[in-house]
Parts: structure tokens; C-alpha cells; sequence
């Protein structure tokens, strides 16, 4: 009976003496490790960065979604940039153009057969070019050459002696002029009672106009210098 | 109540029961700082506050056994209970938010403190 009793002491106290020294040691470590507070401090605030991590994750995501969205944007305008640009182009004849419509090739009579007279005087002048681009241009041509020169806005047609300069290029006869836009129209203008044919044939100019399916009018190829003119400041 | 004969028996038994305890206590504390064996640190508050009900069990005991009603049954139940219930306690404590580990600090500390007052007492009386 007493045994059992000092045993149960013994037993108490050796349970209580290794408790004790356990949360001594416990208690000491917490100096040279982290504290639990801390410990749970820093967990909780790892969850935060962790949720905080996912939220920016999922913000990437939607912002490059964006983005590419934002890049199919820009290269669709790139792409209507480039086709408003190709039309600007073509409007101001650097881009060689085919269609139909009509060519005309004026020439001197051979010198033997002029009715007499100077020989200059039915020679073809830049006069009788202008007339017959003016004339085209009046019956809806849209692109127009002579001798594969294409007249653009700044294209001159002026007398330099013998020849005749278009963009700065001399050309002589036989005038090879191309035309594109609605053929019979264009003929028609041309050939009608009393028109141009008519007139250059009564100056003495042999002159040939033939409607075609195709024609090919090539691009300016001079070099295009403003030195003055400036777009003006609109509103 | 006891007779001067029973009554000194029984304070021999006491006292060689206290010199036992404090054996025990001693090969305890050295079998826990020499087993390479460290608790996790989650478990400290838990730890502390059972060793803290364990030494009012045992300052209990020795009241008890001063006022020559110590019961062996009654001590070691009391000791692994209180142990038990007050590591608990400060278990549920943690769970539900509540510092319930103070409640059993407070309530241990003040027993402890009781027992050791009585325990003075009958010393001085003697």
C-alpha cells in the first residue's frame, strides 16, 4: 500500500520534473529561433501575399489580354494606314496603273508630204500635247503618260527647242500619248465631229487613236521636291 | 482524529514521500535536458500551462498530506486531469480565439499560491 504510494510520487514528480525541463528548453529556444507569434505573423502574412500574388497574376492576364487586344488594334490601323496610303499613291500617280482605255501616237507628217511652207510649222508642238491631255483629262482619264512619262500634278509640257520636255525628260516625235479610263469615251471624245483629231489632222499631224483592253501607264519616277508649300494649320 | 502515534507515522511517511518527490524531480530534470528530444514551439503554451496545473497537483498533494487526508488515487487522477484539462484548454482556447490558457493560469496560480500558504502554515505550526 505505502510502496505504491512513493511509487506514485516518484512517478508525479518525474513526470512534472521532465515537463518542466522540456518547457525550459522550450522557453530558452524561443531566444535563439522565432517566436511562434512571430511565426504566425509571417504565415499570415505570406497567405496575404500569396492571395495578393494570385490577384496580380490574374491582373497580367487581363492586362495582356488587353494588350493584345490593343495590338490587333494597332495593326488593323496600321493595315488601313497602309491601304488610305497605297490610294494617296495612286492618286498622285507614283504607283504604276494598268486598265483600259486608249493610246494615241502623234507624228509628224513625213517631210515630203507637207504642203509646203516652213517644215516647223507642222511639226507637232507642246501646244497640240497639252490640248490632247487636256482633252482626256476633260473626258475622265484617270492616269495619263506620254511616252511612258506619267503626268502628275507638277508635270510640265513645254517647247525646248526640237524636243519637248516632260518631267524634265526631252521627248520627241512620234508622241506616244496613254490614257486609262472609260475607252469609248475617251475616243469618242476625241474622234467627234470637229475635235481634236479632226483640228491636229488640219495642222498637218498624223494622228492615230486606238481603244485598248489593257494599258499600262508606269509610275513618276522623278524625285518630288516642296521646298515652299506647306500643309496649312486646319481649324 | 488520528492518534500522536498514527499521527507521527504518518508524518514519516510524509516526509520520506516529500525527499522521494524531490528525487524524482531531479532525475526528471535531468532526463529532459539530456534526451535530445525539443518539442515543437506550437506546443510551448500548451506545455507550460500543464506543468503549471501538474505543480498545483503536487503542491495539493503535499497540503494533503499535511493535513493527513492524501489520497494516492485521488492525487494521481488529480495530477493527469488537471494536466490534461488545462493543456486542453488552452487548446479549444487557441481554436475559438480566446486566451482560454489565462483562465487556467490564473485559476492554477491562485490554488498554487493557497496551497503554499497552507503548506507554510502547518511548517511554521509544527
Amino acid at each position: 500500500m505505502n510502496k505504491s504510494i512513493y511509487i506514485s510520487i516518484i512517478l508525479v514528480a518525474v513526470i512534472l520534473g521532465l515537463m518542466m525541463a522540456f518547457q525550459f528548453r522550450t522557453t530558452s529556444g524561443v531566444d535563439r529561433g522565432v517566436p511562434y507569434g512571430r511565426e504566425q505573423e509571417l504565415a499570415v502574412e505570406k497567405r496575404q501575399l500569396e492571395k495578393d500574388m494570385n490577384q496580380l497574376r490574374e491582373e497580367v492576364d487581363d492586362l495582356s489580354a488587353k494588350l493584345e487586344k490593343a495590338g490587333k488594334g494597332h495593326s488593323e490601323a496600321s493595315e488601313a494606314f497602309k491601304s488610305e496610303l497605297s490610294k494617296v499613291k495612286l492618286y498622285a500617280g507614283l504607283t504604276p496603273v494598268e486598265g483600259p482605255g486608249v493610246e494615241i501616237i502623234l507624228d509628224n507628217l513625213p517631210e515630203t508630204s507637207r504642203p509646203g511652207g516652213s517644215t516647223s510649222f507642222y511639226t507637232i508642238k507642246d501646244d497640240d500635247l497639252l490640248k490632247v491631255i487636256n482633252e482626256l483629262r476633260g473626258a475622265g482619264a484617270e492616269a495619263i503618260a506620254v511616252n511612258d512619262q506619267r503626268i502628275i500634278a507638277t508635270t510640265e509640257i513645254r517647247q525646248a527647242g526640237n524636243h519637248i520636255n516632260v518631267n524634265l525628260t526631252k521627248i520627241s516625235a512620234p508622241y506616244k500619248i496613254t490614257a486609262i479610263g472609260n475607252a469609248v469615251t475617251l475616243q469618242s471624245s476625241l474622234e467627234i465631229k470637229g475635235g481634236l483629231v479632226e483640228f491636229l489632222s488640219d495642222l498637218g499631224i498624223m494622228v492615230k487613236v486606238q481603244a485598248k483592253d489593257k494599258i499600262l501607264i508606269p509610275a513618276f519616277t522623278g524625285g518630288l521636291r516642296f521646298d515652299y508649300a506647306r500643309p496649312a494649320q486646319r481649324g | 482524529m488520528t492518534t500522536p502515534g498514527q499521527h507521527k507515522e504518518g508524518e514519516q511517511f510524509m516526509w520520506l514521500g516529500l525527499w522521494l518527490a524531490v528525487f524524482g524531480l531531479g532525475v526528471g530534470i535531468m532526463i529532459g535536458l539530456n534526451i535530445p528530444l525539443v518539442l515543437p514551439q506550437a506546443y510551448a503554451k500548451y506545455m507550460s500551462v500543464a506543468a503549471l496545473a501538474a505543480l498545483d497537483s503536487v503542491f495539493g498533494g503535499i497540503r494533503a498530506a499535511m493535513e493527513n487526508h492524501f489520497n494516492n488515487d485521488i492525487f494521481v487522477t488529480g495530477f493527469f486531469s488537471n494536466a490534461l484539462l488545462a493543456a486542453g484548454l488552452a487548446f479549444i482556447g487557441e481554436r475559438l480565439g480566446i486566451d482560454l490558457y489565462l483562465a487556467a493560469v490564473v485559476a492554477f496560480g491562485v490554488r498554487l499560491f493557497q496551497n503554499l500558504a497552507i503548506i507554510r502554515r502547518h511548517l511554521l505550526k509544527k
